[in-house]
C-alpha cells in the first residue's frame, strides 16, 4: 500500500503507460513485409502516413529520394527521445538520460572521423542524431571545429573525455578510431552500472537491463569474431560487467568447432529463452540472421522484464530499443531498395 | 452499552447515534479505497489519452468502475440510516 499511495506511484503508472501506447503504435510486422513489395517512393509515402508525417512533411522540400527518408528518420528518432526524456518523471529520466548518452558517444565518433576526412560540416550535420546530452547547439559547437584535437577540447567536462583525451592520439596516428569507439562503449556501459548502483530507487531493474544487454552484445560479438575468422585476445573486446567474465568469454571465443562453441555458450546460460535462442541459432549459417536472432531474443527478454515490473525503467527502454530499431529496420529498407536488392533479402536483415 | 441507569429516550438516541457513526464509516472508508483504487486507473488513464484521443471513452468508463465501491458504502449507509 504504501508504494501505491505515495505520489511518485503514479508519476511512473503515467509515464509507463504513455510509453507502452507508443510501443502499440510502432510498424507491426505485416507492414513490414507490405513495404518489401513496394518502391522507394511508395515506401516515403507509405511511413509519410504514419508517425513520421510532420518530419516528411518539413524535409519534403529540401531533401529528396533516399535522403529524405533517412534525414526524416534521423529527424524522428531524435525528436521521439528528447520528448520522452522531457515527460518521464524523476528517477525514470535519470536512468533514461544515462541510457540515451550512448548517442553522444555515436555522435562525437561521428564527428572525429569526418573531421579526420575532412567532410564538410554540413553534411556531417545530416547525418548526426542529436539524441543524447549533447543538443543540436552542442554538436553544431563542435562541427565548427576545425581538428578532431579540438573537437575533443571542446568536449572537456563531459563524461568521456578521459577517455577520449587518452585514446585520440592512438586513434591519430594509426587513422582508426576502432579502438577508441570500443573504449568509449565500455567507459559507457561501466558508467551505466555504476549508476544503477548508485543506490536510486529502481536501479535493480535498470541492472537487469544492462546486463542483458551486455550479454547479447558480446555474444554477438563473439559470433562476429568468429566469422570474420579472428583468433587473438578477444579480451580487450568485450564488455565487461555482464553475466559471463571476461576470461570466460576469452575461453569461449577459442573453440574452433562452431558445433561445440554453442554447447560451451549453452552451458553457461540458464535462462531457457537465450539456450532456445542459441539452439535456433545453430541452424543459421549467415551473421546478419544470427544477430537478428540475437537482437530479437533480447528484444523478447526485455519485453518480458518489463511486463514482470510494469512500473519501473523497463517499459521506457523497451520503448526506446524497440524504436530504434524500427528506425533501423526503415533505413535498411529504403537503402535497400535504393540499391535494388529482392525483398526476400532485405527480410534477413530486418528486426521484425 | 445499555446501563441500568438510562431511560428509554436514551437508549434510542444513543442507538440512532451509532447508526450514524456505521453510515459515516461505511460511507468514508468506501470513500478511501475508491479514491485509492482509482489513482492508479487514472494516471494510467491520462497518459493512454494523452497519446491516443480515441480511447478517452473507453478509459473514462474503467476510471469509473472503483466508483461502484463507493456507491456499496452509500447504500448501506441508506440502509442504516432509514
Amino acid at each position: 500500500m504504501a508504494g501505491i499511495s505515495s505520489g511518485l506511484a503514479t508519476n511512473y503508472i503515467y509515464a509507463c503507460t504513455r510509453m507502452r501506447v507508443r510501443r502499440s503504435l510502432l510498424i507491426p510486422r505485416e507492414d513490414y513485409l507490405r513495404m518489401l513489395n513496394m518502391s522507394l517512393p511508395e515506401i516515403t509515402r507509405f511511413i509519410g502516413e504514419t508517425n513520421y508525417r510532420s518530419e516528411i512533411d518539413e524535409l519534403g522540400t529540401s531533401f529528396s529520394g533516399i535522403n529524405l527518408v533517412e534525414e526524416a528518420l534521423n529527424w524522428n528518432l531524435a525528436k521521439e527521445y528528447q520528448n520522452i526524456l522531457e515527460l518521464v518523471p524523476g528517477e525514470l529520466k535519470y536512468f533514461t538520460a544515462s541510457y540515451l548518452r550512448r548517442w553522444d558517444i555515436q555522435n562525437v565518433v561521428t564527428i572525429l572521423r569526418g573531421k579526420m576526412q575532412g567532410v564538410q560540416p554540413g553534411k556531417l550535420k545530416e547525418v548526426l542524431i542529436p539524441a543524447g546530452r549533447l543538443d543540436k547547439v552542442a554538436l553544431d559547437r563542435l562541427l565548427t571545429e576545425e581538428s578532431p584535437e579540438r573537437v575533443v577540447e571542446a568536449l572537456k567536462g563531459e563524461r568521456f573525455y578521459q577517455i577520449l583525451e587518452r585514446e585520440l592520439p592512438r586513434a591519430m596516428e594509426t587513422g582508426s578510431f576502432a579502438h577508441l569507439e570500443n573504449e568509449l562503449y565500455k567507459g559507457y556501459y561501466a558508467r551505466l552500472i555504476a549508476d544503477a548502483k548508485e543506490g536510486v530507487k529502481g536501479g535493480k531493474m535498470f541492472l537487469k537491463y544492462i546486463e542483458l544487454e551486455i550479454d547479447t552484445r558480446n555474444i554477438q560479438n563473439l559470433f562476429r569474431l568468429r566469422a570474420g575468422l579472428v583468433r587473438e585476445d578477444v579480451r580487450e573486446l568485450m564488455i565487461p560487467g555482464g553475466s559471463f567474465s571476461v576470461e570466460e568469454l576469452q575461453r569461449l571465443s577459442g573453440l574452433e568447432d562452431r558445433d561445440e562453441f554453442i554447447d560451451a555458450l549453452k552451458r553457461q546460460v540458464r535462462a531457457a529463452p537465450l539456450l532456445n535462442a542459441l539452439e535456433a541459432i545453430r541452424g543459421k549459417s549467415a551473421l546478419h540472421e544470427i544477430e537478428v536472432a540475437l537482437t530479437r531474443f533480447q528484444l523478447d527478454q526485455m519485453e518480458r522484464m518489463s511486463k514482470r515490473y510494469p512500473f519501473s525503467v523497463l517499459p521506457v527502454i523497451v520503448y526506446l530499443e524497440e524504436k530504434k530499431y524500427e528506425v533501423a529496420n526503415l533505413r535498411a529498407l529504403a537503402r535497400g531498395k535504393e540499391a535494388g536488392l529482392p525483398g526476400e533479402r532485405l527480410q534477413g536483415y530486418l528486426v521484425m | 452499552m445499555v446501563d441500568v441507569g438510562m431511560t428509554l429516550e436514551m437508549v434510542e438516541a444513543s442507538q440512532l447515534g451509532m447508526r450514524a457513526l456505521g453510515a459515516a464509516l461505511a460511507v468514508g472508508l468506501t470513500g478511501i479505497a475508491s479514491g485509492i483504487a482509482e489513482m492508479t486507473i487514472g494516471s494510467a488513464a491520462v497518459g493512454a489519452t494523452a497519446e491516443n484521443r480515441d480511447v478517452f471513452g473507453l478509459v473514462l468508463l474503467l476510471t469509473v468502475i472503483p466508483e461502484t465501491i463507493v456507491i456499496f458504502g452509500l447504500v448501506v449507509a441508506l440502509l442504516l440510516l432509514f
